[in-house]
């Protein structure tokens, strides 16, 4: 693996991973780009991962400090917790289900088919999905998701069972075991799973897709990957011109180091990216780095999240398989009759004992607490994720009165339900409710949000620079050397789970940066070395990446 | 505050069994709630004086330890929201929970994956539904083109 200098001009510089980050990377170096990939957590491998919930929790999850405010009840129950994302190499696609739908053609539209909605600051996306259509093919292909691809689907586990019959019981059409990134035999040097019904705390058989088992070691393959973990970036630097001319970060042994780069790219999810070029403010960027909209921070979304588990009277064992191996769409597209726009999916859902007494009713007690409780081994669960409404107030900013370990302000995440959030979550806790009571439930529970699993549009793409932070490839109106890379340039959030499409747009990006650099369009910043030691081996000057590219 | 009293460490048992009651655990499981609480006191005045307070507002007329269970819980109702209420609860929502004696009290099976996980050991077993379909209808498409 090579070690580039600090004072090298011609690496990419990525900042976290994850599904944007670790894609990204392997897409560049691939085209024959230098790549420093900087992940501000550990490299865990899948062997350290432990089947135990709180455990894993304190190994895997993003625990840095945070703060929250706003009327959601998240910032009630879990108010330094408002998402439960990773800080690990591999970023959140570590914990994550799997569950992988595409968008619908009206969710890149939300101006168009939202409008006029108070305090809805829609937009519609500057592509549709007819451009984003052969990414998708290709993000399918290579995270293998059943489906597609000739990759059959899971098979029906117990929770399952009762989702799906339930589904027919209340007359849903549209239902299967997902399209899911988990093998269900083997595939890319990756086992079958082995149903252990552990997702959210890393699978350690590698049967599902994450960048830290696939898209990572498939990069320093290449021979141009510099994966530095433990590096925790805090702010982007700039030059006289307003041009990226690298980052400064914490490296592993505590040190501040500046790493020179020709491009800056951000993957930190849907806070983070919005705090590190917040804190990137400067003399030409006196609101936050790109920030010459005013958006950067702001329309923040957490999708609708909720949750319905019921109690049989005969044994399910939800516990055991994939934890969300189901889907339905029939609730999904946008019927306003309904009384809001936008849609929602269901999906199963199960959690350990742990976990579920933690999140079914975040402060409950006594009996009826501890009545479902004992109801455990004959609940079925699912997961209710749909279309949340951008608002200009639900933002991430820099809380200047509380400082993180590197000395840097925390950020705080506000937080409101829009009043279509209030009434999407009613319908569909009803829909779940009706769904197991047709199969004899005897008893249903309404579980409100969990802390966020999917954070989306704080840097969002817009076709103008005045209405968004980055343009149709996620490169910065401002800032022609930075790209957002994670779902913060999602300009909404649809209802589907979004890793899918973060990595259908890093594959995209990454071809969009190799075609600007072959053509000479994106500009180079100006960094004046301090004269430190740079470290690593000599830069090789034949290596510039829009020469190698050219010449293969 | 070095060490609980002897008190201070029974009440809060029961105060813990009373909030999360499950008639057929043992105290043991109980306990653990309360060895964390006393980790997070020891060398805590403000959690320290905030165990006393809350006991000394419990035990008033009478003992909580000596109430019988539906004035344990009139009791709970009235502290409900309050310093020490919120300290064990929040604590016993996790260290209760958190602990393989109690996931086989619950029928939960915990770590799988050093036994081959579910998928030879019943994973599908559930046999009072038919089995559905796992794949999506032909006939009535996807809302995805």
């Amino acid at each position: 693996m090579p070690r580039y200098r600090y004072d090298d001009e011609d690496v990419v510089a990525i900042v976290g991973s994850g599904a944007g980050g670790g894609t990204l990377a392997h897409e560049l170096t691939k085209a024959g780009h230098k790549v420093v990939l900087l992940e501000a957590g550990h490299h865990h491998t899948p062997d350290e991962f432990v089947n135990d919930e709180w455990r894993s929790f304190k190994q895997l999850a993003w625990l840095d400090r945070r703060t929250t405010s706003g009327s959601f009840r998240v910032a009630k129950d879990f108010p330094n917790l408002p998402a439960w994302i990773c800080k690990t190499v591999g970023g959140t696609t570590v914990h994550w289900a799997g569950c992988c739908p595409r968008f619908m053609e009206h969710e890149f539209k939300t101006s168009t088919y939202y409008d006029g909605m108070d305090g809805v600051n829609a937009l519609d996306w500057p592509i549709s999905l007819a451009d984003i259509e052969p990414y998708y093919e290709r993000a399918e292909a290579k995270i293998g998701l059943t489906g597609t691809n000739g990759i059959p689907q899971l098979p029906a586990n117990n929770n399952y069972k009762v989702f799906a019959n339930g589904a027919q019981g209340v007359g849903y059409k549209r239902f299967h075991t997902g399209r899911y990134a988990v093998n269900p035999v083997p595939r890319d040097g990756r086992p079958a799973t082995i149903q252990d019904g552990f997702a959210f705390q890393g699978s350690k058989n590698r049967s599902r897709w994450s960048t830290l088992y696939t898209e990572i070691p498939k990069a320093q393959a290449t021979g141009k990957l510099d994966l530095r973990p433990g590096s925790h970036v805090i702010r982007v630097e700039t030059d006289g011109q307003g041009l990226a001319t690298g980052v400064t970060y914490i490296d592993a042994d505590g040190l501040e180091q500046f790493q020179r780069a020709r491009i800056v790219a951000v993957a930190g999810n849907a806070i983070e990216t919005p705090r590190l070029l917040l804190n990137s403010a400067g003399n030409l960027f006196p609101d936050g780095l790109a920030n010459s909209s005013g958006q950067l921070g702001r329309n923040y979304m957490r999708h609708l999240t909720a949750s319905v588990y019921a109690i049989f009277d005969k044994p399910v064992h939800m516990y055991r398989g994939e934890p969300m191996a189901g889907h339905i769409e029939d609730e999904a597209p946008n019927d306003p009759s309904r009384g809001f726009v936008g849609g929602y999916y269901l999906q199963l859902l199960s959690l350990g004992v742990p976990f579920m007494a933690a999140f079914m009713d975040p402060g409950g007690w006594g009996r009826e607490f501890t009545s479902a409780m004992e109801g455990y081994t004959n609940m079925a669960g699912l997961w209710l994720v749909g279309e949340d409404m951008p608002q200009q107030t639900n933002r991430v900013t820099l809380n200047h009165d509380e400082l993180d370990q590197f000395g840097q302000p925390v950020p705080n995440v506000h937080f409101d339900d829009h009043p279509n959030d209030l009434a999407m979550r009613e319908h569909a806790w009803q829909a779940g409710q009706a769904l197991y009571e047709s199969v004899g439930a005897v008893r249903t529970i309404r579980t409100p949000p969990y802390p966020a699993t999917h954070n989306i549009g704080t840097a969002r793409m817009s076709e103008r620079a005045q209405d968004g932070v980055v343009n149709a490839f996620g490169q910065a109106h401002d800032v022609p050397n930075l790209f957002v890379s994670d779902a913060s340039q999602f300009t909404t959030g649809a209802a589907a789970n979004p890793t899918l499409t973060i990595v259908a747009l890093a594959i995209r990006q990454a071809e969009y940066i190799t075609d600007q650099l072959r053509a000479g369009s994106i500009p180079s910043g100006h960094a004046v070395w301090d004269g430190r030691d740079p470290g690593g081996a000599a830069p090789d000057a034949t290596e510039l990446p829009g020469q190698t590219v050219g010449a293969s | 505050m070095s060490e609980l009293s002897s008190h201070a460490r029974e009440t809060t048992l029961r105060v813990a069994r009373a909030m999360y009651p499950h008639d057929a655990l043992p105290d043991e499981a109980y306990e653990k709630v309360v060895r964390q609480i006393e980790v997070e006191a020891r060398g805590n005045e403000a959690i320290g004086a905030t165990i006393e307070q809350g006991i000394a507002e419990l035990d008033d007329p009478t003992p909580f330890k000596d109430l019988a269970g539906d004035e344990q819980l009139a009791a709970l109702l009235r502290v409900e929201g309050g310093d020490y209420f919120n300290l064990v609860r929040a604590t016993a929502v996790v260290e209760l929970y958190d602990n393989p004696l109690v996931w086989k009290a619950l029928g939960y099976e915990g770590p799988s994956v050093h036994l081959g996980g579910y998928v030879t050991r019943g994973f599908d077993d559930l046999d009072w539904l038919p089995d559905p379909p796992i794949e999506l209808d032909p006939t009535v498409g996807s809302h995805h083109r």
